[in-house]
């Protein structure tokens, strides 16, 4: 259980995505207004990563076919996704933000 | 007596939707669905892609197993409806069935429109539309052939991309004298040219096929008048037919083009009949005239708003128009409709194979084109969605957050009213 620091909280504006790296897993890491939140960064139905997708109102849209994922929850939300997103814990401390390394789960 | 319960005509995207769109309103009649072929509803948009290429066939139910069962629908599948009586109200299958209805939806889809000279029948001679169709292309493609692709548009050109990923040789030959130059800016047509080159298709624009003739060989022969050439297997990609037959001998108003006639709530001529989807012409508010949409979202979007009008429930709004096509590596996508008169403004660079169009009339966007740039596109949608003008320069300007640039157009729309 070891939780990775990928980023600083200014390197994301409200409703933005970034890709980070998390002890060599691609992560897609959200900012909703003053919380984050992870979930893995490969869209359940084609090849395509959602930290190019579109966020708002705390669902994140694949940018190549509109599928979208409630980013809390990685509740898959509309077609043409089916498959929930999975999800990885964050914790914020000072300006530093943490995910929880998926490996070793 | 129970009710006959709603009878759907098709078992595609659309006809899946609105089932399931039926019952999510809380309607808990009969819904008996007849498909001609013999699969549950599947999602077409694989067919001309993972379908024919990837290592496994991927799932392609449009309901999960879940919703499925959710639904409650009694599917008839190989079935062909062959005669709708508005008066009686019921159907008759092919083996003489009858079905009652209280309310019926047409979503009997369209088929792919046919070549006199490459007859479906001839087994080196492909039509891409049903899952079987694809699994026999896919089947061909396994044997690495020489192919021709008669029809260079989104469909045609995702084949030829599929056909090159796994080693055949493509030559796709089109009519026009640039690529799909209905739907895309001059600049996104010449960038398409030039990736489809790139990937190593033999594009053969301005060009027609006069004859297919089968040899010996069992290879086909292509007479165009671009030359002469021999190939192994032959796709033809030229378009859709509405499936509106049913419901044109059934005497429902077809439109002028093509398609069954429905209003903005997908009604017919006849207020116990609905359609949806590919089969369609709709009339819409401040529109000139009926249009049809064939695209996945049309079918999903008219099938929701059919239900909700078939049980009184309030209309979705109206979504302006959207679509995508995967073209190997590449996602295009399109918002709004395409008109001759627009003009284009462009963001980002087709050279670095990122970029967004912006068509408009007096600076208000009417037609918007993504090149792999589809949550750029997304952002700017509400812009579409309003129909204001708005600032073009800063769109121009790679500065310039879209986002923030889109917001900002947004407040000024309200601004101004």
């Amino acid at each position: 259980m070891d939780w990775i620091k990928v980023a600083s909280a200014e390197e994301l504006r409200n409703d933005e995505a970034k890709t980070v790296n998390v002890a060599g897993y691609g992560v897609a890491l959200y900012r909703i207004e003053d919380e984050f939140f992870a979930t893995d960064s490969m869209c359940t139905h084609a090849t395509a990563l959602l930290s190019e997708g579109f966020v708002e109102d705390g669902c994140v849209e694949c940018p190549l076919h509109q599928g979208r994922f409630d980013v809390r929850t990685g509740k898959a939300m509309c077609a043409p996704v089916t498959v929930d997103l999975r999800t990885h814990a964050v914790k914020r401390e000072g300006d530093d933000i943490y995910v929880l390394s998926p490996v070793g789960k | 007596m129970t009710s006959p319960g709603v009878v759907i005509v098709g078992a595609g995207q659309s006809a899946a939707v609105a089932a399931r769109a039926l019952r999510e309103h809380g309607y808990r009649g009969r819904i008996t669905m007849l498909g001609r072929e013999r699969h549950r509803p599947y999602e077409r948009p694989p067919l001309s892609k993972a379908v024919l290429v990837a290592a496994e066939e991927p799932r392609l139910d449009v309901l999960t197993e879940e919703s499925w069962a959710r639904s409650n629908i009694d599917l008839l599948s190989s079935s062909d409806a062959v005669a709708l009586d508005l008066l009686q109200r019921h159907v008759r299958l092919a083996d003489g069935q009858v079905l009652e209805y209280e309310m019926c939806l047409i979503a009997t889809g369209g088929e792919a429109s046919t070549l006199a000279s490459a007859p479906p029948a001839n087994p080196r001679v492909h039509y891409v539309r049903t899952l079987d169709d694809a699994r026999r292309l896919r089947a061909a493609l396994q044997r690495a052939p020489q192919v021709a692709i008669l029809g260079g548009g989104f469909l045609g050109l995702e084949i030829a991309n599929s056909a090159l990923s796994v080693g055949a040789a493509v030559t796709v030959l089109e009519r026009a004298t640039s690529l799909l130059d209905r739907f895309l800016p001059p600049e996104a047509s010449a960038w398409l040219e030039s990736v489809m080159r790139e990937a190593g298709a033999r594009l053969l624009l301005g060009a027609f096929v006069s004859g297919v003739d089968s040899l010996p060989s069992g290879r086909l022969h292509l007479t165009t008048n671009a030359g002469d050439l021999e190939v192994d297997e032959v796709v033809v990609a030229i378009g859709l037919s509405p499936n509106d037959a049913l419901a044109r001998d059934a005497g429902l108003e077809i439109a002028a083009g093509g398609g069954i006639l429905v209003d903005a709530s997908c009604r017919t001529s006849n207020e116990h009949v609905f359609a949806c989807g590919d089969c369609t012409s709709q009339q819409r508010p401040r529109q000139a005239a009926p249009r049809r949409l064939e695209s996945w979202q049309n079918a999903n979007e008219q099938a929701r708003t059919a239900a909700a009008a078939m049980l009184g429930a309030p209309l979705p709004a109206p979504a302006v128009p959207w679509f995508w096509t995967d073209q190997g590596e590449h996602n295009i996508q399109v918002l709004g409709v395409p008109a001759p008169d627009l003009e284009y403004v462009r963001r980002g660079d087709p050279a670095a194979n990122k970029a967004l169009w912006i068509g408009h009339r007096g600076a208000v966007p009417l037609h918007g084109v993504a090149v792999n740039a589809g949550s750029d596109l997304r952002a700017i949608r509400p812009l579409f969605e309003r129909g204001r003008p708005v600032q073009l320069e800063d769109f121009q300007l790679d500065t310039i957050n879209l986002r923030a640039w889109a917001k900002q157009m947004q407040a000024d729309a309200v601004a101004t009213v």
